[in-house]
């Protein structure tokens, strides 16, 4: 009996022994694996900040930073308010940012970011603000080469931000009730409005169309005082610009309050020939009406001035966008217009002259002249101190949008300087378009729609009834209401059971799911969306040490990003890599996120 | 022994018999889920390791009908169950290794004559612990394992082998009443391994303990009794088993589990099916959700039994105070406590994190305060009736100090009600704690907790279902375990019921 039972334990012994040589271990693994020795010194701790909705960025990233050595803590903040409170009291080392060139330009890519004293720029460093100069004036090769220069100083030379992949765009439509051929899908303008109608057209009259929009809260309707996604859309479609961007970036007077425009030959000079068909709407008992007042030459320069004072406005937010705009004025003398050639040898009457409902008779200064079936048009001069092409683009975006001056003049009658936010009800306040007690709608759209009202819940537009009519860029739906939905997935979720009719960006992960559904269409296009960190400038370990944020930025694998979206992002190296390919690559490198590392802790 | 005449009574009190219907409807269940999950509706092919559990659950189920019926016909022939019968119910207890637990319970019940608690405790920490090391064992599939594994495994198997023994011994020499004094030493060596979190093995311990002791034969018939009332609730006794496993899985887990796969990324293997490697697949960032939902039970039942056990001692001590003093205390901590109490819970949870962060500390804090005043209300109501008691009366007469009456002769006293609340509220701890995370308002969204888990799932549930299936499984089985728990402890602690 007691040599089995031995015989037994002597067999199980031998069993396990035997098993165990099969087993691997951690530490067997790990010391094979040579890679991973431990850097000199601390371990660096970082604070990453950013919001719930990049919560999988900011994921990736913490890995990333932690298999290279780092220490990470998350701050993750549940909206764009608090996370800009966080930011501006400096409470990060990283911060996770998105940018999306919405002129499709490189200049503005760079311009407000990244020169000193920038709208958004954390940087001062007198290098980049030349480079970004000289770019600016430049076309072509020229200007790629400039720009190649800019990206190795602004990434690779001081590691000024990390970049992290270019975004791709992906539209969903519910066909079922919406025609997709009537919505667009632009490269770098906003959602177009106009254009969209529902299948049976019958139905454009009666029934409204439903779009999406993650924030609720909107910085300011007054298109010189916000410039972020909040009121972007918006605004582009309350506000018409002297120009229009294409679905593929191209400046165009069509769908635009110009019927042409033309620029001298020494790129200095840009002039618009004014359309007379659009009026500014205005809203009354919830409904949009005439004012009967044309969108004229006064109104343009009245707006571009503004736009370009930093002064005209409490909180401008856009005048270094258009800092380039020297003068704006109309022009009063036809023969000055003959005066002046073109590129392509022209004049400049001869280039704005081209499909006009009637020829170019007589330019009136006054807007109580116009007539343009008369042949009696407004013209409007515009000049930058240097050759800068690149002003169309600013003009297309929605800060350069153009406002009632009456309307703006009757409500911002403070004094700018002393502005209280409190006490002061200025031009496209939301708290003026927010049902309930504040309520007291002054906006004048010349735009294709005009805002009723919002809540927390929506806000519902209304077709402008004296914009472009009888032309095919009058707006075809009478109504349109966007929904608030912050969160991306829910909104998909909207948009499958046709709550809403169009949704802009369905989430990369979830693309097979809008292309599975019949009632669903899926459209695709390049984006110039570039998500990056970017480093407290102040402060903090990472604001003095170029080897610190070196190690971050080689810590960064774009690659692994671009695989947890499914193939669906595409590598970047700075903001300006969507419009400009320099060429350069950010290749992820742990020897030299060593080597950096041990750099910064010997300065130390 | 009374003498009982209709099989239909005997049928009813013979526990083997209802723990055998019990059984059956439970393997012909899990055998019809299994025949429904065997065959894939989408390619139209058979999955043969399923189809090969179906087969077995099934032959179990006919099986232990088989036996059933065998005891019917013992009892109405000789009305005690043969040995025969008996001895078909050690194959049974095999079926503990394809994870039919309650079959191999059965077995384990059917297999002696002699049912003392210490039998059940016994058995039911042998069967945690197998669990354990199959689940452990789970991870030699991985690329590799973490360095304590084998240690941790060779004790594992070594505990399941002292829990068998320590079960066949307590069959033959310990009776209901007492136990041979040499059992002491097991006894007290059964007390360490509730460092692994094996509760039963700390049940079995004192138990044995005091019956080794023999000292207070009162005492030990009372809480023989209590145990006895408690196993005889079958879903008790397995609300009991998860709870033990789940909280001893989330302990050693650290031993046998490696936390990397858990945090760290895997970009090479995002969104995988279950695999042997991961049996339960991986999420979106490539993370291990089988080694998440393991490390998340910890956060989890860390968080649950705090914020039951924090407010329950601050309530109650609050509660028994106003309760005892009356008058003026009582009005202002009521009155008070009533203030806190028109605040929902949740709520003020959400207002807390929001105000001081997120982490698992506040966490706690938050989920306690909101529950306090229900169970001051509880205590102060059991006080306000056991104060007027004539041993209150007595102790102080006997010039007993307030505090002493109190917490010595009162609170003991009026417990009962505050264990069954607080069992039955850990459930809802954890639930509020899964939906803070699920909100975003908890803890770190890659540091393992069920609901940031299911967070995540719950944006595939269409495309990869188990990532959600799984974590929200977990969370359904433990709330649903502490239920039918305190269910259990509320009838065997009921006054009335005596």
């Amino acid at each position: 009996m007691k040599k089995k039972y031995f015989t037994l334990a002597s067999t199980a012994i031998v069993a396990a022994v035997a098993l165990t040589g099969c087993v691997e271990t951690k530490s067997d693994v790990k010391e094979t694996d040579k890679k991973v020795d431990e850097t000199a010194g601390a371990k660096p701790v970082l604070e990453l900040l950013g919001m719930a909705a990049n919560e999988q960025d900011l994921n990736i990233v913490r890995d990333q930073l932690v298999k290279n050595g780092f220490d990470v803590k998350l701050n993750i903040q549940p909206d764009y308010g608090s996370f800009k409170a966080q930011e501006d009291a400096g409470n990060y080392d990283i911060s996770h940012s998105g940018w999306t060139t919405v002129t499709g330009n490189p200049d503005y890519a760079v311009r407000g970011l990244f020169k000193t004293g920038g709208d958004y720029s954390r940087i001062s460093d007198a290098k980049i603000d030349e480079l970004i100069d000289e770019a600016s004036t430049l076309t072509g090769d020229a200007a790629k080469e400039k720009y190649k220069e800019f990206e190795q100083t602004l990434v690779f030379d001081n590691a000024y931000i990390v970049p992290l992949y270019i975004s791709q765009k992906f539209q969903g439509i519910y066909a079922k009730e919406v025609n997709p051929d009537t919505v667009l899908l632009p490269k770098s303008r906003a959602q177009v409005w106009e254009t969209m109608s529902f299948n049976d057209t019958a139905k454009n009259k009666s029934e409204t169309l439903v779009l999406h929009q993650t924030m609720p809260s909107l910085t300011s309707l007054d298109p010189v005082r916000g410039n972020d996604g909040s009121i972007n859309t918006l605004n582009t479609n309350m506000n018409v610009r002297l120009v229009n961007l294409t679905d593929t970036d191209e400046v165009v007077s069509e769908g635009s309050l110009s019927y042409n425009h033309a620029m001298s030959e020494n790129n200095e000079e840009f002039y618009f020939v004014l359309r007379d068909d659009i009026n500014f709407a205005k809203v009354e008992n919830k409904k949009a009406v005439d004012t009967g007042d044309l969108v004229s030459a006064e109104d343009v320069v009245f707006s571009l001035n503004r736009a370009k004072d930093q002064n005209a406005v409490p909180d401008h937010r856009t005048y270094s966008i258009h800092e380039n705009i020297e003068t704006v004025e109309i022009v009063s003398d036809i023969t000055s217009l003959e005066a002046v050639k073109t590129a392509d040898g022209g004049t400049v009457l001869d280039a704005l002259s081209k499909d006009l409902p009637a020829a170019v008779a007589e330019v009136v200064a006054n807007e109580a002249d116009v007539d343009n079936a008369a042949g009696k048009y407004q013209v409007v001069k515009i000049t930058t101190p240097a050759a800068f092409p690149q002003v169309l683009n600013y003009l297309a975006h929605q800060s350069g949008g153009i406002v009632s001056e009456a309307a703006v003049t009757a409500v911002n009658t403070f004094d700018v300087a002393s502005y209280d936010p409190n006490k002061d009800v200025a031009y496209g306040d939301q708290a003026t378009i927010t049902e309930g007690a504040t309520y007291a709608n002054h906006l004048a759209a010349s735009g294709p729609y005009i805002l009723v009202q919002k809540n927390d819940y929506e806000a519902t537009f209304v077709k402008n009834p004296a914009y472009l009519v009888g032309t095919k860029n009058e707006p075809k739906v009478n109504n349109i209401s966007v929904r608030f939905i912050p969160d991306n997935d829910s909104a998909l979720s909207a948009l499958r059971n046709g709550e809403i009719h169009v949704l802009q960006t369905v989430p990369e992960t979830k693309v097979d799911v809008v292309e599975g559904d019949s009632n669903l269409k899926l459209k695709t296009f390049d984006s110039n969306g570039v998500a990056y960190l970017i480093f407290n400038p102040k402060g903090r370990e990472v604001s003095d040490s170029v080897d610190l944020r070196k190690a971050v930025l080689y810590s960064i694998n774009q690659d692994e990003i671009i695989s947890y979206y499914q193939g669906k992002k595409k590598p970047a190296v700075s903001t300006v890599s969507p419009l400009v390919d320099t060429g350069l690559k950010v290749e992820a490198d742990s020897a030299k996120v060593k080597e950096h590392l041990n750099a910064y802790n010997a300065s130390k | 022994m009374k003498f009982i005449s209709d099989v239909k009574l005997l049928l009813k009190i013979t526990q083997e018999y209802v723990n055998a219907q019990f059984t059956l409807a439970f393997s012909a269940i899990f055998s019809a889920l299994f025949l429904l999950y065997s065959f894939n509706f989408e390619e139209g092919v058979w999955r043969p390791y399923v189809v090969a559990l179906f087969a077995i659950y099934a032959v179990t189920t006919v099986y232990v009908w088989l036996v059933s019926q065998l005891i019917k016909k013992d009892l109405a022939n000789v009305r005690e169950i043969t040995k025969r019968t008996r001895l078909l119910g050690y194959p049974l207890i095999l079926t503990l290794f394809l994870g039919n637990v309650f079959a191999s319970g059965f077995g384990f019940m059917l297999a002696t004559k002699n049912k003392t608690a210490e039998y059940t405790f016994a058995v039911y920490a042998f069967q945690t612990q197998v669990f354990i090391i199959m689940i452990s064992g789970v991870n030699i599939f991985k690329p590799y394992v973490v360095d304590t594994f084998l240690l941790a495994m060779g004790a594992f198997i070594a505990l399941a082998i002292v829990y068998l023994v320590m079960a066949i011994l307590i069959a033959r020499k310990v009776t209901l009443s007492d136990a041979p004094k040499w059992m002491l030493i097991p006894g007290i060596l059964l007390l360490i391994p509730v460092l692994t979190g094996n509760f039963f093995s700390f049940l079995l311990g004192i138990t044995i303990i005091r019956k080794a002791r023999n000292a207070d034969p009162s005492a030990i018939e009372k809480w023989q009794k209590m145990w006895n009332k408690i196993l005889r609730n079958t879903m008790a006794v397995f609300g009991l088993f998860f709870i033990t496993f789940m909280f001893s899985l989330s302990v050693v887990s650290n031993w046998t589990f490696d936390y990397d796969f858990a945090v760290q990324n895997n970009y090479s293997a995002l969104l995988q099916m279950p695999t042997l490697e991961y049996p339960l697949g991986t999420d979106n960032f490539g993370r291990d959700l089988f080694s998440r939902i393991v490390f998340g039970a910890q956060i989890s039942l860390i968080v649950g039994f705090s914020a039951t056990v924090i407010p329950a001692l601050i309530g109650g001590a609050l509660g028994a105070i106003s309760g005892y003093y009356g008058k003026n205390t009582d009005n202002i901590i009521m009155r008070l406590l009533d203030v806190l109490y028109a605040i929902p819970g949740i709520l003020l949870a959400i207002a807390i994190i929001a105000a001081f962060g997120a982490n698992t500390v506040n966490l706690i804090i938050a989920l306690s305060v909101g529950a306090i005043p229900t169970y001051a209300r509880t205590m102060r109501a059991n006080v306000l009736q056991i104060s007027n008691y004539e041993f209150v009366e007595s102790a102080r007469a006997l010039g007993a100090s307030d505090l002493s009456i109190i917490f010595k002769h009162i609170v003991p006293n009026a417990l009962a009600p505050m264990i069954v609340k607080a069992t039955l509220t850990i459930g809802g701890a954890v639930i509020s704690t899964s939906s803070l995370s699920f909100l975003g308002l908890g803890i770190e969204p890659h540091i393992p907790e069920w609901g940031n888990i299911l967070k995540v799932g719950s944006t595939y549930l269409e495309s990869h279902s188990y990532l959600a299936i799984f974590p929200g499984l977990c969370i359904m089985l433990l709330v649903l375990s502490c239920n039918f728990f305190g269910d259990g402890l509320r009838d065997a602690l009921d006054p009335k019921a005596n």
